[in-house]
């Protein structure tokens, strides 16, 4: 077999500093049938657990073709019930298999005496809750072999435990285990409107070189007692206050791969392309000024 | 090693934190404004936002399993049955995929001694064409593998089928009602129609569902057992003719990955 370098099948393509498209089911015979013009892909890495499968061999396709990130859900690293070490060993076949570029799981914690909510569930932010996280990604990172992206929660209240803001939290997490940070910036929106968040803050308070992957997606409004939440449900595009954050991210984070993400009501990949090439266009446009 | 009893604080949250999902009655009020940085109502309210995402979740992944049953029960009915599951059900895994397992089970149990009772036994199939297609597909061998096999020792033959073959035998036409709500619109009825027997498997890029008569279904599963060709007809109580067939089938549709010889010869 004949090859380059740069096609070693222990080198995964690196992630371009670029807008890349979520993959999602509805698009897998799109994307194997017509290779569209996406910078990089992510997907979801629970849903390519299986053993084999079309699902499985979509992506293995894929992944030679698309620089690649997996993304998790279902770790619940924040979790104080014990590491969930099936759940682990399927994260660490799927990195074996897919040979991602990126490697992302959420700053939460999803179980609780064995039983799952299969949710994004939040933190206080307090010192043990920094140890705790920190100690899991360690663990993972360890298991895995490689440096893993902690992802920003979007919240939906504030609470009486937190000591620490939400940037400090992140930092902390940083530089106790050594992992990089996936920023979020729909989320960062969101908690602004639900909980205060200083967004300029959180931006300054984040180590600059740890922001490895940027997130953009959109949200929606309800009800929710007396009070009007943003709910962070992908199911739109990228609203204009999100692309004002993503603009600043810009400046105090430089270019960084950045994913458009839709998990609902998902559109034509073509809209999803257009909004990746949106954020290109705006990311070329902060780093020329303030370069 | 990572601690697994980390502080008790952060434990005690989370359990808090749990029971405010689990009860959405007024008694976790005090909880949840223990928790919440905003008292009040409006406290229980946020919490309320993790308690909808959740049940929805657990829904939506119910929904992708079980498509079929969801379109011949309505949203409604399919919302409360899967919040009933739920109940006894909770989630053991954080892999979403994992938790439908029992669904059907469970419905053959809930709609037991009613005109419903057939729902679960579609429900069985959407399952195992669910898991046909989450298995490895291993590489098939052609019927020149068994042309290899001297006549006289066939009887003692036996072979080893796709990892991700399911078999599913129901009193119910389960396979007619599938097929009839795979494409768009309005699925047609289905008129009586007595027990059907059913092979999933998972070739190359797709999940196939076969409907089979009960005397090649009953071969099929005894071969899927590792019967061999002589114990597979002797179980199924069927004729030399029944397996031809079954092997034909069963070749031409890649099921073969092994044929393995007499272990006597």
């Amino acid at each position: 077999m004949t090859g380059t370098a740069a096609a070693s099948p222990l080198a995964p393509r690196p992630i371009p500093a670029r807008a890349g498209v979520g993959l999602r089911a509805q698009h897998h015979v799109q994307f194997v049938r017509e290779r569209p013009p996406a910078a990089w892909l992510e997907a979801h890495t629970e849903n390519y657990f299986h053993d084999g499968g079309p699902a499985v061999g979509v992506l293995e396709r894929l992944a030679e073709a698309y620089p690649l990130s997996l993304h998790g859900v279902g770790l619940g690293l924040g979790s104080a019930d014990p590491i969930d070490r099936e759940h682990l060993r399927r994260v660490r076949d799927a990195v074996r298999r897919y040979r991602p570029a990126l490697v992302s799981e959420h700053a939460c914690w999803t179980h609780v005496d064995g039983e799952h909510f299969n949710d994004l569930l939040p933190l206080p932010y307090t010192e043990e809750a920094v140890e705790h996280l920190a100690a899991r990604v360690r663990h993972v990172q360890d298991f895995l072999g490689r440096q893993i992206l902690l992802e920003n929660l979007s919240v939906y209240a504030a609470f009486a435990a937190t000591r620490l803001s939400e940037g400090e939290f992140l930092a902390a997490v940083v530089e106790r285990s050594g992992c990089g940070l996936l920023l979020d910036v729909n989320n960062a929106c969101v908690n602004a409107h639900n909980v205060g968040l200083d967004v300029a803050r959180l931006f300054a308070e984040l180590p600059v070189a740890a922001v490895q992957e940027i997130h953009l997606a959109g949200h929606t409004r309800r009800r929710v007692g007396t009070q009007e939440l943003l709910i962070d449900d992908h199911g739109s595009a990228v609203p204009d206050e999100v692309w004002a954050l993503y603009a600043q991210a810009l400046r105090r984070f430089g270019p960084v791969p950045t994913l458009i993400e839709w998990d609902n009501d998902i559109p034509a990949l073509e809209v999803l392309l257009g909004e990746a090439r949106k954020a290109d266009a705006l990311s070329r446009e902060v780093c020329a000024d303030a370069a | 090693m990572p601690p697994d009893r980390p502080d008790a604080p952060l434990l005690a949250w989370q359990r808090c934190f749990a029971a405010v999902l689990h009860e959405p009655g007024r008694g976790d009020l005090a909880l949840a404004s223990s928790l919440v940085a905003t008292q009040g109502a409006d406290a229980h309210a946020r919490i309320g936002v993790y308690r909808n995402n959740s049940l929805q979740a657990r829904r939506a992944a119910l929904a992708l399993a079980y498509p079929v049953l969801q379109r011949r029960v309505g949203d409604d009915y399919f919302r409360q049955l899967t919040h009933e599951y739920r109940l006894t059900h909770p989630s053991r895994s954080g892999d979403l995929h994992d938790g439908g397992g029992a669904f059907p089970a469970w419905l053959q149990e809930r709609l037991a001694g009613t005109d419903y009772a057939w729902l679960a036994e579609l429900a069985r199939l959407e399952w195992a064409v669910e898991e046909a297609g989450a298995a490895a597909a291993r590489a098939p061998v052609s019927l020149a593998a068994l042309a290899a096999i001297p006549a006289a020792a066939l009887d003692d033959t036996s072979l080893q089928l796709q990892p991700s073959l399911r078999l599913v035998s129901s009193p119910f036409p389960v396979w007619s009602v599938w097929q009839a709500n795979q494409g768009e619109g309005p699925a047609p009825a289905i008129d009586g129609g007595g027990p059907e027997h059913c092979a999933c498997v998972c070739t190359a890029d797709r999940v196939a569902v076969y409907r089979l008569a009960a005397a090649e279904y009953a071969v099929l599963e005894a071969l899927s057992r590792g019967a061999t060709f002589a114990a597979a007809l002797e179980a199924a109580r069927s004729e030399a003719a029944t397996l031809a067939r079954v092997l034909d089938w069963a070749f031409a549709e890649g099921l073969v990955v092994a044929v393995n010889p007499s272990v006597r010869a």
